[in-house]
């Protein structure tokens, strides 16, 4: 009797599981995996007439041979690393400030501070900064007005404002992981490293930054993805000057309708990306599983 | 003995490792350590024992430079040390829950302090292994923290310290989170440890046992304040106050008035109405009210009335048996409902005492002590 009982316990329990897992399984089979496949299939093959098609290598041979996708994608993977170790050294300070120094209300409403810009959309938030930065904008008055300068100064439309609101975008996602990783941090082993003669610099470098370091790591990993996928912020910050990969996956896709050479820089970034993470991960020793934990 | 600990001789400091004058510090309206004044002579072991809440942490946390005192000063080997950061001064700490660097080895972490010091990187091997085989963890040192046992991170804690040879070591309660067993071991092993390396160890504790073991000196801390410093046998043989009394030991204790006075003996009434004889080092007032204490050890419990004539000498009923061993205790009752708890020995006469039986308890009145209570407080765990 119990026997049966436990079988049937065990195969609810089963059943349970799956039911659990199908959403998921489906969201990745059908929205991440399948297209991804159909993405490589259509990457490799080429229109020799209409509605012909031919395996081939030519999408991924016109990105080789064709300098300005090459310097596109250059340029927006190491604006990606720059950009990711900026966010990195702004979010530290304040992460470790919230996590370590303040207690109580303060560090609540510090941190219900940081996370306040992200209830408004992205677009918007970057319309903020056209706002702050265009010719017309209040930065550009304000400067008049003091007489810093004598003429209306265009701050959009550079590698700067890009940089800024990249940043500015991806803070949220860095402070996160960091106040989580520096809370779990047991204060005593601060005060052990001072205790046995450290210095700040010591004590920050051998005890706080190691322990801290998977929180460091995820917040990379997920700021580099969002920085190098981002086609927004580039576009409208740095206008035609931006040259930002996305913006080139776009132009093939949306505007010379050719979806196969889409297709090929799509794989390649995620080929970028995935390298970079993999690369970043190896130097600072840290693993993959351990860090998304 | 207690003059020995007395701030009065603070003068030039050779003998003393550590001293303390008035330390006082306040959280708000809440006084933590209330002027208290001591001074530890080089190489013993000192406790500091008092109930949770009494100010004890907050006093290791000044010693060791993490809190800074609202008054008085604080000595170590005769320099002031107000103005010395953590990180400069000469004492270190074994934290409660120890506090060892998980990202780093063993030998990591004992190389950390020594690297901080500024001690050549070709000793390093040396003194680790050194002061590894003190604590008789030999081969230990490219362990990682989480895979040693709770006995084991506790020497590394503890080694990790002493290889800077600091002045004084403190330790915040550190067998806390021990189990018994080991905690019984690791006393013996601190006692050694500190008598090997012969440093000044100041070991802050709640527990009555850890201290009257391991230490030299113990101050008893209630309220922010020292109730009284001594050695063991002095705070449990003839403690000065109630607190101490109440909180050394067990004992039993009785909220009485005073019947009248003879010398050194004082004939007590208790609220339940029993009358006991007792030791007074004080003279007391007829009617005045007094708290007594009689330890469970120095009862005699006999099934027949003692054939000496004994100063207290009560019949009681047993109510229950609480078997433990060699610390077995028996609870009795008297006829007037006061309760008392004896110790009982693991003799053969005793094996068969049950509940409901009557049999007599005695003791000398030299063996009970009373201090005077305040009219306005209960008796337990006050002055």
């Amino acid at each position: 009797m119990s026997k049966t009982s436990g079988n049937f316990n065990r195969t609810q329990y089963r059943l349970g599981f799956w039911l659990l897992l199908a959403p998921i399984v489906l969201w990745l089979s059908l929205l991440i995996i399948l297209p991804h496949i159909d993405m490589v299939l259509v990457s490799l093959r080429e229109r020799i007439a209409s509605r012909e098609y031919a395996f081939s290598f030519g999408n991924y041979t016109a990105f080789f041979t064709e300098p300005l996708y090459w310097n596109t994608f250059v340029r927006t993977a190491v604006m990606s690393i720059v950009a990711t170790v900026m966010t990195l050294i702004i979010a530290f300070p304040v992460s470790f400030y919230i996590a370590k120094v303040l207690t109580g209300r303060p560090r609540i409403a510090l941190f219900i501070l940081c996370l306040l810009p992200f209830w408004v959309s992205e677009l918007v938030r970057t319309y903020g900064w056209m706002i702050l930065l265009r010719e017309t904008g209040l930065i550009s008055g304000a400067l008049q007005w003091f007489g810093l300068a004598d003429q209306p100064v265009e701050m959009l439309y550079n590698d700067v404002a890009i940089m800024v609101g990249l940043i500015y975008t991806s803070m949220l996602f860095m402070v996160v992981p960091l106040v989580t990783t520096l809370d779990s941090l047991d204060n005593s082993l601060i005060e052990a490293g001072y205790d046995l003669g450290g210095s700040s610099f010591h004590v920050m470098r051998s005890i706080v930054i190691p322990h801290a370091m998977p929180g460091i790591m995820s917040g990379c990993i997920v700021v580099f993805m969002l920085t190098l996928g981002n086609y927004l912020t580039p576009t409208l910050l740095g206008g035609k000057s931006s040259l930002w990969f996305t913006e080139q996956i776009y132009t093939q896709f949306i505007t010379r309708f050719n979806w196969e050479q889409g297709a090929a820089f799509g794989i390649l970034l995620l080929i970028l990306s995935s390298l970079i993470v993999w690369l970043g991960l190896k130097i600072t020793r840290q693993s993959f599983t351990r860090v998304m934990s | 003995m207690s003059d020995h600990a007395s701030a009065s001789s603070a003068d030039a400091g050779v003998q003393e490792d550590l001293a303390c004058t008035l330390l006082s510090k306040h959280f708000g309206d809440f006084t933590a350590v209330d002027g208290v004044s001591f001074s530890i002579p080089r190489g013993s072991f000192f406790s500091i024992l008092g109930p949770s809440g009494c100010g004890k942490t907050t006093l290791l946390r000044m010693l060791a430079g993490f809190q800074q005192p609202d008054s008085g000063d604080i000595l170590i080997k005769g320099q002031s040390v107000l103005n010395t950061p953590p990180n400069k001064r000469p004492v270190n700490m074994v934290f409660q829950h120890l506090a060892l660097f998980p990202t780093m080895s063993v030998a990591e972490n004992i190389a950390y302090g020594l690297k901080r010091k500024g001690v050549p990187k070709r000793e390093h091997a040396t003194l680790i292994d050194e002061v590894l085989a003190k604590v008789h963890l030999p081969g230990y040192g490219d362990k990682r923290i989480d895979q040693l046992s709770g006995g084991q991170k506790q020497r590394v804690a503890i080694a990790r310290c002493l290889v800077l040879n600091p002045a004084v070591l403190l330790l915040d309660e550190p067998l806390g989170a021990l189990d018994l067993k080991l905690r019984e071991q690791m006393k013996i092993e601190l006692k050694r440890l500190q008598r090997e390396f012969n440093t000044t160890f100041v070991y802050i504790t709640h527990d009555q046992s850890e201290a009257l073991v391991m230490s030299d000196q113990v101050a008893v801390m209630n309220k922010g304040q020292f109730e009284q410093v001594g050695t063991p046998q002095e705070l449990y043989y003839q403690p000065k106050t109630a607190f101490v009394a109440g909180f050394v030991g067990d004992s039993n204790q009785y909220a009485g008035k005073v019947q009248s006075q003879s010398g050194d003996a004082v004939t007590i009434v208790t609220e339940q109405g029993v009358r006991l004889l007792s030791h007074a080092n004080q003279p007391l007032l007829a009617g005045a009210p007094v708290t007594l204490f009689v330890r469970p050890e120095v009862m005699q419990i006999s099934t027949s009335r003692p054939a000496t004539e004994q100063d207290n000498c009560l019949a009681v009923t047993v109510s229950r048996v609480l078997f433990d061993g060699a610390q077995s205790r028996v609870q009795v009752e008297t006829a007037e409902g006061a309760e008392l708890t004896v110790a009982l020995p693991q003799t053969a006469d005793f094996q068969a005492l049950e509940p409901g039986r009557s049999v007599h308890v005695s003791w000398q009145a030299s063996q009970c002590l009373c201090f005077v209570a305040p009219a306005d407080t209960k008796p337990l765990g006050t002055q």
